[in-house]
């Protein structure tokens, strides 16, 4: 008899602790966890005042900033490896703290303790419910990079043509195509698109695996769309070693490459 | 052993009560009220600019003419069209089926077809791309999850969206005048004006509802509507 | 050291607030930035690792904000500070006239104390990037009736493309353990590190101590974390005075430090430094005055020690030591071309000294902290010095509150207690003469 109302008991408690009640947010990274109180302390020391004490990057210093710091409570990142519209893992977010993001007032945060940054995850993710509503996205996988051929240049050349890439980078990419003037980041801020020729301050990493996740997951939030489903990994690479040639502070070897291409059309 | 069995009799008896207290909502015996009439425009209607689509060809291809925008658009007898009118309250169930039939929202001539779509939460949106140029489909929500998805030519792209929103506005930023709207609602009971301006909300059950009509320049406008069993009421919506 | 017992009493007169150096916190770069204080500060001045990898990066964050070239036009590089206070000092054993004016009545040991409002001069402090990878450091002080120039440097950043050389040079802090012109507290008494500035009773060294900016070349390496790192000054032998007059020598500096995560803890810092030099033991003289510049007869002399910086959780940690040793020349004030002039028994002296300082910083808008420090002469330079000559303690209590802290400006209050303790210097009694201080005040930062 007692046997039965402990197993009862047991399974209203355990449902009691599912709804969450009262449970601090938690990330992990690596085999770090990080604890959302220890990060508000952190938060309001580094954090605050761009991003603001609700995290919706109305922070004192967020009018005289371009652009603008990020809205947690939105919980829409532009750093992923998840697909578009889904949540970023706990190491994405990691990984832009640490990184900061280029050509805007985030700074790189490695200084602190990589504890430090894990617990800063875990507070930044109490900013919106839906980091407990929803799981993050299935993160996506990066294939191998094939060989940056000629060929693999001038397929990339052909789809930075049909995809319409060039509406916004422009046919040189610099980032003055048509529909640049128009763009806005999705609170209606006036936004810019990458110039390529400027070298690889990319905002989500420098690599060429990070282009490839960029054109993968899309940079959410902006108009940079996710081409997941419009081209396939191979063709994504292809698009990555074109837009490498459009360096212009490459070194002569890479730009020998890209004569290579250009003689050949 | 025994108080086992009784625990799980009480829990079967306790859901019993639950279903028969909680109507199950559409496809209730009860529930073929319906509402219908017109929504207008007041006054002229509003030259409408045009859209200049030289920037891609292939856009430009699909027009005779060059088209306009469709920020607000009037019929010949002074109906406005894509006005979404829906019930904003009164209803008692909670629980409605998700439709099987998908949504479409096409990309044609550059321009979103329909350019206000009505779905339920939860059910499958097709958008699809006919035209010859790559467009990427960019809606910016408030209370749903942003995304960002390109398209090319003959792509299928198929979403949902799992939360009441009036309305989400879609863009695509390759072709900058591209704009529709998303509305999504947990209940069916929703409809989107036509050119018209003609409207029905069917298969309501029996009461007291708000209905609200929502155009994405003019704004809101409610009504309180009191149906009976089986009984057809008609409303008009005036914007100016 | 009992707190209930604190009498106030004379401080000993001549000993400004500037005298130690000066400590800031720079809201030039919160504007630049959009960061508050609390970013690079655990408690302005003091800085925390984040602060330490942005000032050993050249001032520079690694982002757009940095060039000059993206500055709102109407944005300076320059930030003032200054600290109007009320302090009481009192000295417990000064020598005075028994009858004051009368200079024939003799001497008494008596206790002396002032009080009233003060000021503890104006930082202003120009610093920042000239250009990518090129920083500069300019702060003249305003202060004791004098204008000085206290720091005036320009340094070639990441030279190479590596975080591990970078080349600053001109008038500058050496790369200290533990920074003292970033210090928290403002008094003059136990408010400074004594450690840096001590020289034994009957040295006539030219050098005076790491705490003094120096002259020279400093090369300077670090990880990419900043969690090791190591630096090297080349600095001529005038103690950071200039026109050069001293001699025609170099001392070196040397200073490496490496961090450590300790899991539960936090952040764990441990460092060794040196500084050798050789100074003038007499000079060339020209009608029997000396001709600066000229000096002769170098001696050698070292100051080196350990440190570390241990962090548990809001707590933290100071822990310096260094040992010393002058020339015997040096510390018995004898020119090297007159041996015969030194007293019997003279030797080098050598002396030990440390301090530990903690902090409690719960929130980044409040700190206290407690420093105890100490010097001890093992050896002094000739028989004749009284054994426990030079030998102090001294401790220092106090808090600072910060109600202000934005991207554009900083307010704090503080209050300090300190007492500082010279063995054996009451000028009469030959007991042990106690000075201490209490000060409050603000420490504007804009």
């Amino acid at each position: 008899m007692r046997r039965t109302f402990k197993f009862e008991a047991v399974i209203f408690a355990s449902l009691l602790l599912c709804s969450g009640a009262g449970i601090a947010q938690e990330s992990h990274v690596g085999n770090l966890t990080g604890n959302a109180r220890r990060g508000k302390a952190l938060y309001q020391r580094y954090c605050i005042f761009c991003h603001g004490p609700q995290g919706d990057g109305q922070g004192e210093s967020a009018p005289y900033l371009d652009p603008k710091p990020r809205d947690f409570t939105k919980a829409v990142f532009k750093c992923r490896s998840t697909p578009s519209g889904t949540l970023p893992l706990d190491s994405d977010l990691y990984n832009t703290i640490s990184r900061g993001v280029h050509a805007s007032g985030m700074p790189s945060w490695k200084p602190l303790l990589k504890q430090e940054r894990t617990d800063l995850v875990a507070y930044i993710k109490t900013f919106s419910p839906l980091f407990t509503e929803e799981k993050p996205g299935m993160p996506i996988v990066i294939p191998p990079e094939p060989p940056d051929t000629a060929e693999s240049i001038q397929r990339g050349a052909g789809l930075f043509q049909s995809m319409n890439c060039w509406s916004c980078h422009g046919k040189d990419g610099r980032g003055h195509g048509p529909s640049a003037a128009t763009l806005t980041d999705s609170k209606g801020y006036p936004i810019t698109p990458f110039d390529f020729t400027s070298g690889s301050r990319f905002k989500c990493g420098e690599t060429n695996q990070d282009m490839f996740r960029d054109l993968e997951t899309g940079l959410d939030g902006s108009p940079m769309p996710s081409f997941a489903d419009a081209m396939t990994a191979d063709q994504r690479w292809d698009v990555v070693h074109y837009i490498r040639t459009l360096n212009l502070h490459n070194s002569s070897k890479k730009n020998s490459k890209l004569k290579a291409v250009m003689k050949a059309q | 052993m025994k108080l086992k069995s009784v625990f799980v009799l009480v829990v079967i008896v306790v859901l019993a009560v639950c279903v028969a207290l909680f109507p199950r909502g559409a496809g209730a015996a009860d529930a073929n009220a319906s509402i219908k009439g017109v929504v207008k425009f007041e006054g002229a209607a509003p030259k409408l600019t045009r859209i200049d689509m030289s920037q891609d060809p292939a856009c430009a291809k699909g027009h005779s003419s060059p088209p306009t925008s469709e920020e607000v658009v009037v019929g010949g007898s002074g109906g406005l069209a894509n006005v979404v009118v829906y019930v904003s309250d009164g209803l008692t169930a909670h629980d409605f089926q998700v439709p099987q039939q998908p949504a479409v929202l096409e990309q044609k001539g550059c321009q979103y077809k329909p350019h206000v779509l009505a779905l339920q939460a939860g059910q499958k949106l097709d958008v699809i791309n006919s035209d010859e140029t790559t467009h990427n489909i960019h809606p910016i929500p408030n209370n749903n999850r942003e995304w960002n998805m390109t398209q090319p030519h003959g792509m299928h792209l198929e979403q949902t969206f799992a939360r009441e929103e009036v309305s989400i506005l879609v863009k695509c930023n390759v072709h900058p005048w591209m704009r529709g709207y998303i509305a999504v609602f947990k209940h069916p009971y929703f409809a989107v004006s036509d050119k018209n301006g003609d409207f029905e909300l069917k298969n309501l059950p029996p009461g007291t509802y708000t209905i609200t009509a929502w155009q994405e320049k003019l704004g809101t406008k409610t009504q309180k509507v009191t149906v009976g069993a089986g009984e057809g009421k008609t409303v008009e919506f005036s914007f100016k | 050291m009992n707190l209930s017992r604190i009498s106030m009493q004379l401080l000993t007169l001549g000993i400004l607030l500037a005298g130690a150096g000066s400590a800031y916190g720079i809201p030039a770069f919160a504007r630049k930035y959009g960061l508050p204080c609390s970013a690079c500060h655990e408690a302005w001045p003091m800085l925390n690792n984040f602060g330490q990898t942005f000032k050993d990066n050249g001032y520079q964050l690694g982002n757009d904000r940095d060039a000059p070239i993206y500055q709102d036009p109407g944005y300076w590089p320059i930030m003032f500070r200054t600290t109007p206070l009320w302090h009481r000092e009192s000295n417990n054993r000064q020598a005075i006239d028994k009858v004051p004016g009368d200079p024939s009545s003799g001497l008494v040991e008596s206790s002396v104390t002032t009080s009233g409002f003060d000021e503890g001069g104006i930082d202003a402090i120009t610093a920042g990037t000239l250009y990518n990878n090129i920083s500069f450091f300019i702060q003249p002080f305003f202060g004791n009736n004098n204008v000085t120039l206290a720091q005036a440097w320009a340094r070639f950043d990441n030279v190479l493309g590596s975080h591990w050389l970078n080349v600053k040079m001109g008038r500058f802090e050496l790369d200290e353990p533990i920074s003292q012109e970033r210090m928290l507290t403002l008094n003059n008494t136990g408010g400074l590190y004594y450690n840096y500035f001590f020289t034994p009773q009957g040295d006539d060294n030219f050098f005076q101590g790491i705490g003094f900016p120096q002259l020279g070349v400093e090369v300077l390496g670090r990880s990419d974390d900043d969690s090791t790192r190591y630096s090297v000054a080349v600095v001529t032998n005038s103690n950071g005075q200039s026109g050069l007059p001293s001699s025609n020598r170099y001392d070196l500096y040397a200073n490496f430090n490496q961090s450590f995560e300790a899991p539960w803890f936090g952040r764990q810092q441990v460092g060794v430094y040196g500084f050798f030099g050789e100074s003038p033991t007499y000079f060339l003289t020209s009608n029997g005055n000396p001709i600066p510049g000229t000096g002769q007869g170098n001696r050698g002399f070292y100051r080196m020690g350990a440190y570390g910086h241990w962090y548990v959780n809001k707590l933290d940690f100071y822990t310096f030591y260094l040992h010393g040793q002058d020339n015997v020349f040096l510390g018995n004030s004898v020119g090297s071309n007159h041996p015969e002039l030194l007293p019997a028994g003279a030797v080098s002296p050598r002396w030990n000294g440390g301090f530990v300082e903690g902090h409690y910083n719960p929130t980044p808008r409040w700190i206290v902290l407690g420093k105890y420090e100490l010097t001890r002469m093992s050896r002094q330079a000739n028989p004749g010095i009284r054994d426990n000559a030079g030998n102090l303690d001294t401790w220092t209590v106090g808090y600072r509150w910060y109600p202000i802290m934005s991207p554009r400006a900083g307010l704090a209050w503080t209050q300090e207690f300190s007492r500082v303790t010279n063995a054996g210097a009451a000028p009469l009694s030959g007991r042990d003469d106690s000075r201490s201080s209490f000060l409050m005040g603000f420490d504007f930062d804009f």
